[in-house]
């Protein structure tokens, strides 16, 4: 076969040379001027002091690189099957005593001569340059030598992926776009999929997949990404096993493509119907998502996917009939959405049990649990430990019996996909199997309903532990403890008053009840702990430690520590029935000016009723019905809290029911 | 030396080929007739190995024609829409065929070049559409090709420029027993060439005949009788068409010369001759026999 490749080359040669020839020499000038040229600029600047550290030859210009390695193969795949695509060409070039296998090859043969011949002697141009003594570039043969694969693998990659997209339609500016569309394809598809399944399923778990590194699929965010991370092995055979696909397949399809295909949009009249479907499909999706995402109702999302449809199915027969006048196809669109109503009730209607399925409890070695699903995975490769941990694995078999009440009770509630306000929370439930198997689930929940299985697994010692670093036994010792608060700092060093303090809030820590871990009331301030290996500590201090006051009072520290009620002159509660955000109202000055002289508020002086006060004041809610203004001696600006109705001491509610 | 049986071609849900069958003898030059869109081209593009038919067969020198490459080196096609590589010379041109056309005569092309008085140095492209025509002749005639398939291959060539390919065809079809398939609309265009007519209407070969038979098959009369036309006379004939002007019967009628006049002296005719047919007639009546709106093939 070979000879016959190659028997009729020079004629068809010549008039490639003569049509597409300038490509090569645009290919060969971009790289020149991303590589040779660029080590010049950084040679002849390094007077001026500045020498960039260059550690291979992808850094040097990463994403003009890219641009060339995505532009120029597609855009010769256009032009070397350009005579595909016009009736007039493709009738006479079929016409020649030419085997459509023969014209083929020749033409890719020609294309990666274009892609390879400008690469070798760029690479060879730059293997010169590296004689010239630049400070800070380190670019040795092997890594030119790894530079001119990975860019040829990519140009080769993006080069056949185009020309067996030129097979499948008859427009070469449907060619390019389609090619582009392609690179994006596998992960945009997953990307809508997952997300859209958020909806059809509770507790689906897109967030699990979607860390998957689903960018790395697409090939020009992975050639951004050559500069720090070379192709690994399995991505080299990767890539040129999908080449060599590419071009078989695109021969395969030339043998079977009627000439009549030019400038006609899909090729393959077969294909027509899979177009259309899919274009209708992925538009509904994005309906579906951006709908889903901004309204958070079934309703918005029904209504995206119908309209996105609808969209899509309009462009898509546009496009096949290269006509906008294409409503007598409303049929096939009939058909698009039985189809797609059977195979979302079947996804609805949860025919694989997926919501429902558990693992057999005895078969649990570990589960998970916490409010993103992203230590799932990656538990192992940590390496900084943030001194709250709430995603966590548990092993004990009373919290593994705990979390899986807690997903048996979800399993039956079935919460909405769309609950969100401030009490809702996400939960993740991972299982890690004995067999090695896992499995995960997220949710969103209202709080407040599922307080005792919340409390069953935060309050566990074990989940203690793992969520306070502190509580851990590998922490080094801590040499200095600072506690800071707006207005105040207070160290302290001795060593068994540091002792002493750290076991007062252990047991704070220990004793914590989970509503204050999750949502505490408010906080005076933070605890640093200085590590004797250098390392810091940073923990609220949470105004629910009153084990804490009372070490700080007995040690005669609490006034350094914080504001108390001797800092505070008066205090000014007032109701706000309108509910009107905190901010707003400070920002109003006529409210600020009349406070202190209206007579439905309630003024404090009391320093026991302060001190209460200053307890229960928050400052993370600011829509509640009652405001609290503390004028504190030194300074004349009042400072403004909200007070919680729950924890509302009761001679304000009272005096201001 | 072209054998089609039953082609049929589709272009999405046009039948554009309806299972046509035609055999064009070697050496000889068979005119496809047929108005617009009634499927010529679709069917030389086939026959000339660029469309593949969708069922059916096509045999040229005995072998199937669509990806053969030994059948292609012996034929030439030359559409009607002509196409060149952008920004060639014709002797870029005539390399590019002598690579690909073992027949290719050196000889020949010097020969030709005085009958087409081309530049040979020329863009292709710069020149006007009856010279890039007259380019296309030059070359292809130098390919000495045994089968020439032409689709509609005298538009935009002056009346000099189009006797003289002609005459070229003619003399290649007797010196070297070439064959050739040539379509028209226009009759009157390939009357004097062809020794076989057959017409294409939406699709299908509605009359295949050779020439001289076509010619002697059909006859213009005019008849008229004293006394008014005798109610049987039609009876009897195969009238294609008819007209009365007058006491002046004039029809068209099918059948042997002699067997019609024989029946019209029957009854006795006041006048009868038999008036000249051109080709362009008899193609009109034909068509029109198959419904067809007749002033608009004419050209």
């Amino acid at each position: 076969m070979p000879s016959k490749i190659f028997s009729y080359n020079r004629s068809l040669v010549m008039q490639n040379v003569r049509n597409v020839g300038w490509i090569g020499i645009v290919h060969l000038l971009l790289l020149f001027a991303a590589i040779p040229l660029r080590m010049l600029m950084i040679y002849t600047s390094q007077k001026n002091g500045y020498s960039p550290v260059i550690r291979n030859v992808f850094e040097l210009s990463n994403a003009f690189q890219g641009l060339i390695a995505f532009t120029v193969p597609v855009l010769l795949a256009i032009f070397v099957f350009r005579y595909l695509q016009t009736k007039r060409s493709v009738d006479y070039m079929h016409s020649l005593p030419l085997r459509r296998e023969t014209l083929f090859w020749q033409q890719m043969l020609f294309g990666v001569l274009l892609l390879v011949i400008p690469v070798i002697v760029t690479m060879l141009v730059a293997a010169l340059l590296c004689q010239l003594p630049i400070e800070n570039m380190h670019i040795s043969a092997g890594d030119l030598v790894r530079w001119a694969m990975e860019m040829l693998l990519m140009e080769l990659f993006a080069f056949s992926a185009s020309v067996l997209v030129g097979m499948l339609t008859g427009i070469s500016v449907l060619q390019g776009a389609f090619a582009y569309i392609l690179f994006l394809f596998p992960a945009g598809i997953s990307v809508l999929m997952l997300m859209n399944m958020r909806y059809m399923l509770s507790g689906f778990s897109a967030d699990y997949y979607l860390s998957a590194n689903l960018e790395r699929i697409v090939p020009f965010i992975r050639f951004v990404e050559l500069v720090d991370k070379p192709l690994a092995a399995f991505e080299t055979v990767r890539y040129a096993l999908a080449t060599v696909v590419c071009c078989l397949l695109s021969l395969w399809l030339y043998k079977r493509r009627h000439s009549e295909a030019a400038s006609q949009a899909i090729a393959f009249a077969a294909l027509q119907p899979l177009f259309s479907f899919g274009v209708t499909f992925c538009f509904m999706l994005v309906g579906g998502l951006y709908f889903g995402e901004t309204q958070r109702s079934i309703g918005w999302i029904l209504f995206g996917y119908v309209a996105f449809s609808l969209v899509g199915f309009f462009i898509a027969s546009a496009i096949i009939e290269k006509t906008w006048r294409i409503f007598h196809r409303w049929k096939e669109y009939a058909i698009f959405i039985v189809a797609i109503i059977v195979i979302g009730s079947f996804v609805r209607f949860d025919i694989t049990g997926y919501e429902k399925r558990q693992p057999a409890l005895s078969d649990i070695k570990r589960v998970y649990f916490g409010e993103s699903v992203y230590q799932f995975e990656r538990q192992a490769e940590e390496n900084y430990i943030s001194y709250v941990q709430s995603d966590q694995f548990l092993q004990t078999t009373q919290n593994i019996k705990n979390v899986y009440a807690f997903h048996r009770q979800l399993i039956e509630d079935r919460p909405t996909p769309f609950a969100f306000g401030e009490n809702i929370r996400p939960v993740v439930i991972g299982y890690v199997l004995k067999n090695g198997e896992k499995m995960v689930r997220t949710y969103s929940i209202p709080i407040d309903e599922y307080k005792p299985f919340y409390e069953a697994i935060m309050e566990s010692m074990e989940y203690k532990h793992n969520y306070y670093f502190l509580l851990q036994d590998n922490v080094s010792p801590i040499r200095q403890i600072t506690i800071r608060t707006e207005a105040k700092t207070v160290q302290i060093a001795d060593p068994k008053q540091i002792e002493s303090f750290l076991a007062v809030l252990k047991t704070e820590l220990k004793e914590e009840p989970f509503t204050e871990m999750i949502s505490p009331i408010d906080e005076w301030g933070t605890i640093e702990l200085l590590q004797s290996d250098g390392g810091q500590m940073q923990l609220s201090w949470k105004k629910s430690y009153a084990r804490i006051d009372a070490w700080l009072k007995q040690q005669g520290l609490l006034s350094k520590a914080r504001v108390t009620a001797d800092d505070v002159a008066y205090a000014i509660v007032v109701k706000n029935e309108a509910r009107t955000p905190l901010y707003d109202l400070v920002e109003n000055p006529a409210f600020v000016k009349e406070l202190e002289t209206r007579t439905d508020v309630l003024r404090i002086t009391d320093k026991r009723q302060l001190d209460e006060c200053l307890q229960k004041a928050s400052s993370y809610e600011t829509k509640s019905r009652y405001i609290i203004a503390f004028y504190r001696t030194a300074h004349s600006e009042p400072e403004w809290h909200v007070m919680d109705e729950e924890t509302l001491p009761s001679f304000i509610r009272k005096q201001l029911p | 030396m072209i054998d089609v049986r039953g082609v049929h071609k589709e272009f999405a849900d046009v039948e554009a080929v309806k299972e046509v069958s035609l055999h064009v003898a070697r050496g000889s030059i068979y005119g496809l007739l047929g108005s617009n869109g009634a499927g010529k081209t679709t069917l030389l593009k086939m026959l000339a190995g660029i469309y593949k038919q969708d069922r059916g067969d096509i045999f040229i020198g005995g072998e199937p024609v669509f990806e053969n490459t030994n059948v292609k080196q012996k034929l030439l096609f030359l559409p009607d829409a002509l196409y060149f590589f952008p920004q060639t010379t014709i002797r870029q041109m005539a390399q590019f065929y002598r690579d690909l056309y073992p027949s290719w005569s050196e000889e020949r092309f010097t020969r030709l070049q005085e009958a087409f008085p081309l530049a040979l140095d020329k863009k292709i492209h710069r020149m006007s559409k009856g010279m890039q025509r007259q380019a296309a002749f030059w070359l292809a005639f130098s390919v000495k090709p045994e089968v020439m398939i032409l689709d509609e291959p005298l538009d935009g060539l002056d009346a000099v420029m189009r006797q003289k390919v002609k005459n070229l065809l003619v003399q290649e079809v007797a010196e070297r027993q070439m064959t050739v398939i040539i379509s028209s609309h226009n009759l009157r265009e390939v009357e004097d060439l062809c020794d076989h007519i057959g017409i294409l209407h939406q699709g299908e070969i509605v009359l295949e005949k050779e020439m001289d038979e076509l010619k002697t098959d059909v006859h213009k009369i005019q008849v008229a009788f004293r006394g008014g036309i005798p109610s049987s006379f039609l009876t009897g004939l195969d009238a294609v068409y008819k007209e009365q002007r007058g006491s002046v019967l004039l029809c068209i009628v099918r059948g042997q010369k002699e067997k019609v006049e024989a029946y019209i002296h029957q009854f006795e005719p006041v006048i009868f001759d038999v008036l000249p047919l051109t080709l362009e007639e008899i193609f009109v009546y034909e068509m029109g026999g198959v419904g067809y709106a007749i002033e608009n093939i004419l050209v």
